[in-house]
């Protein structure tokens, strides 16, 4: 009795908020029934597991919310809903949305120097913070992950010469480039980001600040931020979350950066995440890069829609958010080769999920 | 020294002179080399153990590589993980429930 109670006055308290739906400290839940669309999609995601060989497409979480609402969830492997994964670099989207409160809160400007917030890029003066935001230091960047660990500047920032202060690591690079000539995607652009925020919000709120101005007003509980011995926040790479709390973040960037419908990040802000960075040249079935988050404007999915915005990590991580269908979608993986494809993926999701079409 | 001799010690002279050259330049890099195996493997075993609370079996599977370790050892009290390959160690433990694991500076690298 009592129960139902409490759920009335949930009910009732979410509905409060308007037509839109938000999740308070559950999702609400509205399952769609099954049908061909979703059979084939869980055909192409879930494919029976061979941890020996780790071969092919393999899922460990997919949640599809529409409408602020649960329509789809599933898990494999080592996924469930009350367990954080690793999000890889799709921490890199969550802290250009940390930033986009210290930003809202007037901490920099974009086109502050970034060394007036890191002192050990004083070499490099000309980078401001819109360059690392948009991936352009101009710095000397390697990025291979295991095709080439020799050179590989992240094997060595994450694992060897650069693990105890990873920002330092980074601004120790020669320049290639002048800043924000050219993109080139660079982990170390990301912590040197980590690293000037310490100073924009002060060494006493940092340790704090992402729980602080995003991870508790979403309602986000479980997540862990890992920090190299410097206390920088790993941006490129060690951000955990559960899938449904990854998609709080997708469901303030759907709806351009409200949260229950309190303006949480500035529209400036989430206009400058959405837009390509403009002299990039696209690396061909790439999406464009935004600041800080991955763009279809360039169609490099052709199954999704071009307002499609994604964060995207190591092994298949994804968060992919479609303004237009109001949907989104978490996706955590461990994809050792290449058989995996985000747009395999969407022309599924959206035969399954898109509200004028599928089902 | 026949003709023939002298262009093959030449050309010896000139590999090696490339060797050492490509050894001097890629000099840091091939000194943190083999660090990678263990201090990836030290890192990723203990956030895969304490952080996302996978199984030992699951977590030893998860970290493997084409290069064997030659031990790998966690002490779950401490929630620490010692891991050796190629001749080096590394050690990452588990620092608190937000911070996760890091590599704990003094090993080596």
């Amino acid at each position: 009795m009592s129960r139902l109670f409490i759920l009335s006055i949930f009910l009732l308290c979410s509905v409060s908020v308007g037509a839109q739906s938000w999740p308070s400290a559950q999702w609400r839940q509205a399952l769609a029934p099954a049908s061909p669309a979703i059979a084939e999609l869980e055909r192409y995601a879930f494919v029976p597991r061979d941890d020996v060989t780790r071969e092919g497409v393999r899922t460990d979480a997919l949640l599809v919310i529409r409408d602020g609402e649960i329509v789809y969830e599933r898990y494999a492997g080592p996924g469930a809903a009350d367990r954080v994964h690793a999000t890889w670099s799709i921490s890199k989207s969550l802290l250009a949305t940390v930033m986009g409160v210290a930003y809202g809160e007037g901490r920099f400007a974009l086109e502050d120097a970034a060394a007036d917030y890191f002192q050990p890029l004083d070499a490099h003066r000309d980078i401001r913070v819109e360059d690392l935001l948009h991936w352009a230091s101009g710095l000397d960047w390697e990025k291979d992950y295991e095709y080439a660990p020799l050179n590989s500047s992240v094997v060595a920032m994450l694992y060897t010469r650069g693990r105890q202060d990873m920002a330092s690591y980074a601004a120790s690079h020669r320049r290639a480039h002048a800043p924000g000539e050219r993109f080139r995607y660079s982990s170390g652009d990301s912590n040197l980001l980590a690293a000037a925020l310490r100073n924009m919000v002060g060494l006493h709120e940092y340790p704090d600040y992402p729980w602080q101005a995003l991870f508790n007003p979403l309602g986000i509980d479980r997540a862990v931020w890992e920090t190299d011995a410097s206390g920088t926040f790993v941006a490129s790479s060690y951000a955990y979350l559960t899938a449904r709390d990854l998609a709080r973040v997708g469901l303030l960037m759907q709806r351009d950066g409200q949260w229950q419908g309190r303006q949480w990040l500035p529209q400036a802000w989430v206009a400058l995440n959405r837009t390509p960075f403009a002299p990039s040249q696209d690396v061909p079935g790439e999406p464009a890069a935004g600041a800080h988050w991955w763009l279809n404007s360039n169609a490099a999915w052709p199954h999704a829609p071009r307002s499609t915005m994604a964060a995207l990590g190591h092994w298949g991580q994804a968060l992919y958010v479609l303004p237009e269908q109001r949907l989104v979608i978490v996706r955590y993986a461990d994809d050792r080769d290449a058989s995996f494809s985000h747009d395999a993926l969407l022309q599924r999701l959206l035969a399954a999920f898109a509200p004028e079409g599928g089902q | 020294m026949s003709t023939g001799k002298r262009a093959w010690v030449a050309l010896s002279l000139l590999l090696s002179l490339a060797a050492a050259t490509w050894l001097w330049h890629e000099r840091t890099q091939l000194l943190a080399f083999p660090d990678i195996l263990s201090a990836y493997s030290a890192k990723e075993y203990c956030s895969c153990r304490y952080v996302m609370q996978n199984s030992v079996e699951y977590c030893q599977s998860y970290i493997r590589q084409y290069l064997p370790l030659s031990s790998l050892s966690e002490d779950s009290g401490q929630r620490r993980v010692l891991a050796s390959g190629l001749g080096r160690s590394n050690t990452a433990a588990w620092v608190g429930p937000r911070q996760g694991c890091r590599l704990i500076p003094g090993s080596d690298g």
